[in-house]
């Protein structure tokens, strides 16, 4: 089973709680803000970012005049593919898929290559770039928060009762911390099969809400975030360009090659040096018996 | 094989530029790890690649004339090339341990290294390469010591060290083996027996003194070639980002066939540069061999990539300009031009045409991974909406590659004094 997030675009209002809530949950530094200029104008900070594991961006979209048609705030953060591209590129295993859902980094392994920056088909890990000791930092999908943990037995010194303590806890406790805020409910936390359910029989409902396409279903491989959308994704700055092959995929019949080719190649330089030896072994009889 | 110093003072009028140059370099050096990455160089997170990592591919390429040396001499019994060879590997030496230190510069945490000993990620090419690196310096070290040997006259270790080098390539690319099989018993098992069998098939005779355990020139071959094509693996995992003109399923291939034909054409240049710098005569019929050899490489290069493009269906967009234009310089410049010139004998006996030639050939592979880490891929193909902007190399990043760049040669001229690198001259006759 592994967990999901379904974010509804429908339902965000761009409050941006869940983006104060990551800030708060990861301890993470404040950063220079500034205004946009021109679109996204409330869109801050311009980029996630070592500091910045989630953030909204604004999306004012007009129609054919020029006026005002609607907006959509979309929350950005790791996608948390099936098959990832940074954990692939990871030379240390620092970044890995954890069984349940979350991509996590584990910072003391890293040696700080970047590749997992340059691989990821959504440009979410990014590196310190203002210390000596820098880190890779992407959203870990709250992963210390949401670990299949035993609800406590007592909060504030009050008991719980069994039945419905363990589902409170989940509810209050082992949700991440952006979705413990957000006051719509445009995002929910779940079972990815469930939550991927849920959201084409939202589609199904109000087929005039929705655009057809639950993002992250199938774009490169699957991803653990999914979404759905009142006007297509290209317009919010969704890659549409990526194929359903995972990027990993790519690689591996490379690397599973080398073990072979190690082999093979060991085994077909010996046996050319083995010929070319011989025939001067062979030469060099002939021409002294023929001296001889 | 006699082989000598070269004659000279040990400090050149070059000493004059290249010694503050590398202390220069030192001090920037030191200055990266002080304030970071980020006050140092230009990299961000649209560009966590630059210039060194673009220096680090095209030299290490180049670098490949250490093990199509070895190869050519030593497995396919190329003799006449053998005068060569221990200054190709010397090279190759200070080439890789260059392209290590900034490497070193490169990492956000260099330290956390030894991390790559302890963990086996499945499928992760900068696993390789990282192993790759490692063990092939090792092997270049030790196909290098013969010339200390010689200097030194240390007979006894020569003789050890005859010994000890097959046992050493056993264990290594059986180590290398259970690494990248994910710890495969089987795998590893099989390179164990394999290369056994072969260390002791191929064990020279007691009364053979003479040049390098073949198990050192094998190992080199393998790690050499494993190692060129997974820097190309290294971008299979950007299709969304890197142009089609340069990504394609066989990019590993690829990487390796333009380091073979770089790799000998890098050795022409080197031999010839040597000899003037060294004043020492050039052997005319090793040079035009080279030549044919880097002629015969870049053929079969061009013709995979050609056909790559052809069947991929991208040769249409190698006309439509924009970077369209980099893959056509690359391609006939650096690659149909050279390799039609060197099929004519004529050019390939005349020192200046051969010249050309492979400089030809190098600026083509230069390109090809210019192209590759910077000018071909779209950064900001993962965030569409973001405001582009381009890279620049800081001073700081410039300063750190000119100055290993020239480390390299600086230390080669002052080991070809101190060290019987070159092969006396009434040798080649």
């Amino acid at each position: 089973m592994s967990k999901a997030c379904l974010v509804d675009l429908t339902k965000c209002i761009g409050c941006r709680a869940c983006q104060v809530a990551c800030k708060q949950w990861h301890n993470l530094p404040p950063e220079p803000t500034r205004f946009q200029g021109t679109g996204g104008c409330y869109e801050n900070p311009p980029a996630l970012s070592a500091k910045t594991y989630t953030r909204i961006t604004f999306h004012e979209l007009v129609d054919q005049n020029g006026d005002l048609e609607t907006c959509v705030f979309v929350k950005r953060q790791c996608m948390h593919c099936d098959d990832p591209a940074c954990v692939a590129a990871c030379p240390v295993t620092a970044l890995r898929k954890s069984d349940d859902g979350p991509v996590t980094y584990d910072s003391y392994k890293c040696i700080g290559c970047r590749y997992c920056v340059l691989a990821c088909p959504f440009g979410v890990p990014t590196a310190d770039w203002d210390t000596p000791f820098p880190q890779i930092h992407k959203c870990d999908f709250c992963f210390d928060r949401i670990e299949e943990g035993e609800a406590p037995d007592k909060v504030n010194g009050i008991a719980l009762d069994d039945a419905g303590s363990q589902a409170r806890f989940a509810e209050t406790q082992a949700t991440p911390a952006c979705m413990k805020v957000c006051p719509t409910g445009a995002l929910k936390f779940g079972d990815r099969d469930e939550l991927l359910k849920e959201a084409q029989e939202r589609i199904a409902a109000e087929p005039t809400e929705y655009v057809k396409h639950v993002y992250g279903e199938k774009e490169v491989g699957g991803t653990n975030w999914l979404y759905i959308s009142p006007v297509s994704f290209d317009k919010l700055n969704f890659r549409t360009d990526l194929p359903t092959r995972s990027i990993p995929d790519h690689s591996v019949w490379a690397l599973k090659a080398v073990p072979a080719a190690v082999v093979g190649l060991g085994a077909v330089l010996g046996g050319i040096y083995w010929v070319t030896k011989r025939r001067d072994e062979v030469e060099a009889e002939h021409e002294s018996t023929t001296n001889a | 094989m006699i082989h000598e110093e070269a004659r000279g003072k040990l400090l050149t009028g070059w000493s004059a530029i290249m010694i503050p140059l590398m202390l220069a370099g030192a001090v920037v050096f030191v200055i990266r790890f002080i304030l970071g990455l980020g006050a140092t160089t230009n990299l961000s997170d649209a560009y966590p690649w630059g210039l060194w990592i673009v220096i680090d591919l095209l030299w290490i390429a180049l670098a490949a004339g250490a093990f199509v040396t070895a190869g050519t001499v030593y497995i396919f019994g190329g003799e006449k090339y053998h005068g060569i060879a221990r200054s190709a590997v010397l090279m190759g030496l200070l080439s890789y341990t260059c392209v290590g230190i900034t490497l070193l510069a490169d990492l956000g945490a260099p330290w956390n290294f030894w991390n790559l000993l302890l963990w086996h990620p499945e499928h992760s090419a900068m696993f390789e390469v990282s192993w790759c690196v490692g063990l092939y310096v090792c092997v270049l070290f030790f196909e290098f010591l013969p010339a200390v040997f010689d200097r030194f006259g240390w007979e006894q270790l020569r003789d050890g060290w005859r010994k000890i080098s097959p046992i050493l390539v056993v264990l290594a690319v059986t180590w290398f083996t259970f690494l990248m099989s994910h710890l495969s018993i089987m795998w590893t098992v099989i390179a164990f027996v394999v290369f056994s069998i072969l260390a002791i098939v191929l064990k020279p005779k007691p009364n053979d003194k003479s040049g390098v355990p073949i198990m050192l020139i094998i190992a080199a071959v393998v790690f050499s070639t494993m190692h060129q094509s997974s820097l190309g693996s290294l971008f299979l995992l950007m299709p969304d980002k890197l142009s089609h003109l340069w990504w394609t399923p066989i990019l590993p291939i690829c990487f390796f066939l333009s380091a073979v034909t770089g790799g000998f054409a890098t050795m022409i240049f080197t031999e010839m540069t040597l000899s003037k710098f060294f004043r020492r005569p050039m052997n005319g019929d090793v040079l035009a061999g080279l030549g044919k050899l880097a002629c015969g490489a870049m053929w079969v290069y061009m013709i995979v990539r050609i056909v790559d493009l052809v069947v991929r269906g991208q040769l249409g967009a190698a006309f439509t300009g924009g970077v369209g234009n980099l893959l056509l310089i690359e391609i006939i410049a650096g690659g149909l031009l050279p390799a039609v010139l060197l099929l004519a004998p004529g050019i390939r006996k005349n020192l200046g045409g051969l010249m050309f030639a492979s400089l030809l050939i190098m600026g083509g592979v230069v390109l090809n991974r210019l192209n590759v880490v910077l000018l071909g891929v779209d950064p900001f193909a993962p965030t569409p909406g973001a405001t582009p902007y381009a890279y620049y190399p800081t001073l700081i990043e410039i300063l750190i590659s000119v100055s290993l760049i020239g480390a390299t040669f600086f230390f080669f001229g002052l080991f070809a004094r101190v060290l019987p690198i070159f092969t006396q001259p009434h040798q080649e006759a």
